[in-house]
């Protein structure tokens, strides 16, 4: 039970009065003066204060940065008082607020626990785990080895600053390294006063990282899948993978021009997961790779032959999965500077209203909408789903037609059936009888 | 017999600042004798153990010890003891009852008359108002004063202003006190920021007798408070002070004239960068003549080891353990080359202690054997140096987070990096073995008894094969344990904890061999010497102990810091101790008469590591300030300065070798950073040092910054380098 008095400006940090009675009444003494009230308060916030100055003491020592209720025990003891048993919350306490009465209060909330439950309770709260000890390298002749277990050698923050200024991993260099940097620079400067050499930041990859790419590579697109998954592993937890970006994207969008013309189905399904572990890595700065992995990724969604047999092979497992990475990469890297989702649903929906596209794009198109989300569904779907009708109907209706495009027509029905009777859902307004004679009628 | 302690302890606690250091400090150490000298109980803890064999004169001298302090509550009880009622006549008594009425009327408990002192002190009939008007004609004087006067003339201010707001409190001025305290407190310092929050809290003449650090320091009968000035400045001051007829300078006059200490040099200035590098003491800075006793900072010869390196080498290939055993025949001629270049080096050292100095205890087989260990190690090490980094294992404490309820506090390395020790807030300590060798036991009496002792390996054959284990849980502490220590032998381990004691630990039995009772508060730090046998603590209670493992009572008691010591660490020739605190400075204390030999100030926060450079010449010591300060011990003058962290300091160390190389430090920030220290020295080797002018301070801390490695939120507990220079850290995840 804390109660605090706002009421005097300035006072933060004081025991108020109110206070004073507040606890006098708790402990049945209901006759305190405001004189006395008044000493009261003034005693114990001093009071309050040394305590606190001493329990500083303690959270140093026990190299923390917050005073915690341990610290305030022992302060407390140091004194020669009795701690205040039973305080053992180890993170902050959560006081809340309550107003009524022209009173303002700040308490402690306590459940009641009910014994019984706990004791008759099936399952046993788990034991807490017992201290144990674990060794990495952090750092091997200097050089701090990009692991799991080490930080990014260069957050986030630092790829972006790096994105926009190459300059600036020259400089850091120089911070880094002051006394071979300056050597270095004493060198150069007989070369530096005639031509005038034009800052670059390298990306030379070292030995190890040359083999990594190797491997990851080999096995991303090889046939084992044990190390297939491994290799994705690796590509979503390392967190040193910044220096490969732009080899890793460039790989991904080169392997996904080759094998759309020779309709591998398979080696796009790796391609496109190799996308997905970077898009899950936490580590890496994408946007400056967008460039390259939105068209490869629309590629898998919109190309209109992915495999070589359309009609049996299911290529439209691809095709949703690259829809929900172009999603994903919606929403994580839309900004209203580069716009990507504006773009990506435009592209799309006017697809869309080209007459001649085939089936199989036609899907892919959908899917990629429907993947975006309901608002996009809504304006973009609903709106065309009188025309969507009538493309599929005729493959339903004449009997000459490709088999692979009537199994588009019946998947891109599908489709449809399963995502918009959600969105109707959320937007009553639309004809739902309309849309749905539609949708029956096919 | 326990109640008496407690009530001993209850009853010192007012005067505990005050404690007498004469009594222990003039006991010399004494390896040989168990038994100790009659040194008087400076707590009660003391009389406990030594119940058994009271004998009468430390008993009169511990009841005459009480009634001069006033406790008469211990003395009563005291009298109760069965044992003592047989041992004192009542004549004795009677004569004690009647001396101790003879001179019991000038102390009426010692807080009492504490109070009385600072209010006699301060007693002033001034109008209180004039008082902002007064600092702020100083205020006003100092700035308008010429550039070269004016840094250290600055450093007036904040005594000034706290002996201006103690008056304003002890007269019962409470409204002008607090406004003094709003109006200037904001303007003082950063470094003083601390205290001024701590004094701002004391607004009633009441609050003064509580123990706060601050009044204490300022409790003007001692005149504590040290400024230095160049004579130049001096003179410039004291002709405004003789300008009586300036309105609103009579009460700063008085302040400086009474409470201060100014200390006048001759030469030059110093500039504003020198002056702001030894700024921050709770106290001002060292006196002149307080850092001019001679310290014997060197390294003395060690004495040959009398074991043939050959047996060594058989032990080692025959027991398998320790090293590898490749290093058989190359190792052998290095180090005999290596001793003897090392012996010379340390015959012509002439700031070397004589060996016998104080007593150091010998080294048994078994450390022999280490010794020449670790100098096949040493001759295998990796020569760090700017360009050879040393590579860093790092061990990670899991689930011993801080909010958690078993939160790792301290760690420590053995000297040989085969074992590691932490400290838990749930008062357990846990040692884990780094090596492939696993923890093992010493086998019960019945079968050590079997042994044959004349064997060689007799103490491997000690041990039990049979039960080993990757950890050991040591408990007894009934607090946080702040800081482990191995001893050089790695047979035993200290800890200290917040129930204020200190506790030893078999490593061969794993048990709790002793308790060493004697501070009375938290005591936070504790360390080994390097030759063993002895050790110091650092305590809450403002002092620093020095400890034989063989006797329950300090061998020494260091009193001086006027806060809580926070770190102690013993010089490389267990002569010296270092202590830092939280009044923001260093002190060196001489093991053999308990002097306090250097007073270093220029730290702006609390110490909390301490480390000396390989050679003994230099002391590093960082702490809550985020710096890193270099002191030169020959004048107890601060040398170098290195920046590079962005949160406390808790961890140092110096790479292993003659010449340290590097420096590594940790903290809370989760970063390791690599000094280069070779540079740094001969940078300041190269100026030469007298011990009229202090030296420019070096605060280029990106020169000699060789490399930052952070760790993935992780806190840095303990940095080590082992006898190769691998590097270990040791932390706790966040």
């Amino acid at each position: 039970m804390a109660a605090k008095d706002k009421s005097t400006p300035g006072a933060v940090g004081h025991f108020g009065v109110d206070s004073i009675k507040v606890i006098g009444d708790q402990l049945a003494i209901s006759n305190i003066t405001d004189d006395a009230s008044r000493l009261l308060a003034e005693d114990v916030t001093y009071r309050v204060k040394c305590i606190l100055q001493d329990s500083l003491k303690f959270a140093m020592h026990s190299k923390r940065r917050t005073v915690n209720t341990s610290d305030i025990d022992f302060a407390l003891k140091n004194k020669n008082i009795e701690p205040l048993f039973g305080f053992c919350n180890s993170d902050h306490s959560p006081f809340r607020f309550a107003s009524g009465g022209g009173r303002e209060l700040y308490f402690n909330e306590e459940k009641e626990i009910d014994l019984s439950e706990v004791l008759t309770a099936s399952t046993t709260p788990k034991l807490p785990q017992d201290v144990a000890l674990k060794v990495h390298w952090l750092s091997i002749d200097g050089i701090q080895p990009s692991i799991p277990e080490n930080p990014p050698p260069l957050s986030r923050d630092q790829q972006r600053e790096e994105s926009v200024d190459p300059a600036m991993a020259l400089k850091k260099a120089s911070q880094l390294k002051p006394n071979q940097q300056q050597k270095l620079q004493q060198k150069k400067k007989k070369q530096m006063e005639m031509v005038r050499v034009k800052q670059f930041a390298t990306h030379e990859l070292s030995v190890e990282q040359q083999l990594y790419y190797k491997e990851i590579t080999e096995a991303c697109v090889g046939s084992d899948e044990g190390r297939r998954s491994e290799a994705l592993q690796s590509l979503t937890y390392d967190p040193g993978l910044h220096q490969m970006l732009p080899r890793l994207c460039t790989f991904i969008s080169e392997g996904v021009k080759v094998n759309v013309v020779q309709n591998n189905l398979a080696l796009l399904i790796y391609l496109m997961r190799m996308v997905k572990a970077l898009l899950d890595n936490h580590n890496l700065y994408l946007e400056k790779y967008l460039h390259e992995l939105i068209p490869t990724v629309l590629t898998c969604i919109v190309s209109k032959q992915l495999c070589n047999r359309p009609d049996v092979d299911n290529h439209w497992t691809l095709r949703d999965f690259a829809s929900r990475l172009l999603s994903q990469i919606c929403k994580n890297f839309n900004t209203t500077t580069n716009n990507v989702q504006t773009r990506v649903t435009q592209l799309l929906s006017q697809s869309l209203d080209k007459d001649r596209l085939p089936m199989a794009s036609y899907y892919g198109a959908v899917s990629g909408l429907c993947e975006l989300g309901t608002e996009v569904q809504r304006t973009f779907l609903l709106k065309r789903l009188k025309a969507i009708g009538e493309r599929i109907r005729v493959y339903f209706e004449t009997s000459n037609l490709s088999t692979a495009d009537k199994s588009a027509a019946e998947h891109i029905k599908q489709l449809l059936l399963k995502v918009l009777p959600q969105c109707l859902k959320v937007s009553p307004t639309l004809n739902v009888h309309n849309v749905m004679t539609i949708l029956n009628s096919n | 017999m326990s109640d008496l302690g407690e009530d001993i302890l209850s009853d010192l606690q007012p005067t505990r600042p005050h404690q007498p250091s004469d009594d222990t400090s003039s006991a010399a150490p004494d390896p040989q004798s168990t038994t100790g000298s009659a040194v008087v109980a400076t707590d009660g803890v003391t009389l406990e153990q030594s119940s058994v064999a009271f004998d009468k004169h430390t008993v009169l001298a511990v009841l005459q010890f009480l009634q001069r302090n006033d406790l008469q509550k211990t003395v009563t009880q005291l009298r109760k003891e069965p044992k003592l009622v047989s041992l004192l006549s009542d004549e004795e008594v009677r004569q004690l009852e009647a001396n101790s009425h003879e001179s019991g009327g000038a102390s009426n408990g010692a807080n009492e008359s504490h109070l009385n002192d600072v209010l006699k002190t301060y007693k002033s009939d001034e109008n209180p108002d004039i008082y902002e008007d007064n600092y702020n004609t100083l205020r006003k004087f100092i700035e308008s004063s010429l550039d070269s006067y004016r840094h250290e003339l600055l450093r007036l201010l904040y005594p000034v202003f706290v002996h201006m707001y103690l008056e304003l409190v002890v007269n019962g001025h409470e409204e002008r006190a607090k406004q003094l305290m709003a109006k200037f407190g904001p303007q003082q310092e950063f470094y003083y920021e601390e205290d001024v929050k701590k004094l701002s809290v004391v607004t009633k003449t009441e609050h003064l007798c509580a123990n706060n650090d601050i009044i204490d320091s300022f409790r003007t009968q001692h005149k504590l408070y040290t400024l230095r000035l160049s004579r130049d400045s001096y003179n410039y001051l004291k002709r405004f002070l003789q300008e009586k007829s300036k309105p609103n300078t009579q009460i700063f006059q008085n302040i400086i004239h009474e409470y201060l200490i100014l200390d006048v040099y001759e030469g030059l200035t110093r500039t504003k960068g020198q002056v702001e590098a030894v700024a921050g003491g709770m106290l001002g800075e060292a006196k002149r003549d307080a850092n001019k006793t001679k310290v014997f900072y060197g390294l003395f010869k060690e004495p040959e080891l009398k074991i043939d390196i050959t047996d060594i080498e058989l032990d080692e290939t025959a027991g398998g353990e320790g090293g590898d055993g490749t290093a058989a025949e190359k190792p052998k001629k290095k180090s005999k080359k290596k001793d003897s270049s090392q012996a010379k080096k340390a015959r012509t050292d002439p700031n070397a202690p004589p060996f016998t100095r104080i007593p150091l205890p010998e080294l048994r087989d078994a450390e022999q054997k280490d010794r020449v260990r670790a100098r096949n190690d040493s001759s295998k090490a990796l020569k760090l140096g700017p360009e050879v980094l040393p590579s860093i294992c790092f061990y990670t404490l899991l689930n011993a987070q801080q909010n958690h309820e078993m939160a790792a506090l301290c760690a420590d390395v053995s000297e040989d990096s085969t074992l590691l020790a932490a400290g838990f807030s749930d008062s357990l300590v846990r040692v884990w073995s780094l090596s492939a060798n696993r923890l093992k036991t010493m086998k019960p009496v019945s079968e050590l008894e079997l042994i044959d002792k004349e064997v060689d390996d007799v103490l491997y054959r000690m041990m039990d094969d049979k039960s080993t284990f990757d950890s050991k849980v040591l408990a007894a502490h009934s607090g946080p344990v702040y800081a482990v220590s191995f001893s050089p032998s790695r047979d035993l381990l200290l800890s200290c904890s917040e129930d204020s004691t200190i506790r030893l630990w078999s490593l061969l039995t794993w048990t709790n061999v002793c308790c060493y009772k004697g501070h009375c508060f938290p005591v936070w730090d504790v360390k080994f010497s390097p030759h063993g046998y002895y050790f110091a603590s650092a305590s809450h209670d403002r002092t620093a102990r020095l400890w034989a493992t063989d006797q329950y009572n300090p061998l020494r008691l260091f009193a001086g810091h006027i806060s809580d010591v926070d770190c102690v660490q013993f010089h490389p020739n267990s002569n010296y101790i270092a202590t830092g605190s939280t009044d923001r400075s260093v002190r060196l204390w001489d093991v053999l008469n308990g002097q306090c030999v250097r007073y270093m100030t220029g730290h702006k926060g609390t110490v909390f590591a301490l480390a000396f450079e390989n050679s003994g010449r230099y002391l590093v010591s960082g702490g809550a300030d985020k710096r890193i300060l270099f002191w030169d011990l020959m004048f107890g003058y601060l040398v170098a300065e290195l920046c590079g962290h962005y949160d406390p300091i808790y961890s140092l160390s110096f790479s292993r070798g003659l010449e340290g190389t590097m420096l590594a430090s940790g903290g809370t920030d989760d970063c390791i950073v690599l000094w280069d220290v070779l540079s740094l020295l001969e940078e300041i080797e190269a100026e030469d040092v007298s011990a009229n002018q202090s030296p420019a301070v070096k605060n280029n801390s990106e020169q000699f910054l060789l490399g930052s490695y952070r760790t993935k939120s992780t806190y840095i507990l303990s940095t080590h380098f082992t006898r190769r220079n691998l590097l270990l850290g040791i932390g706790i995840f966040h």
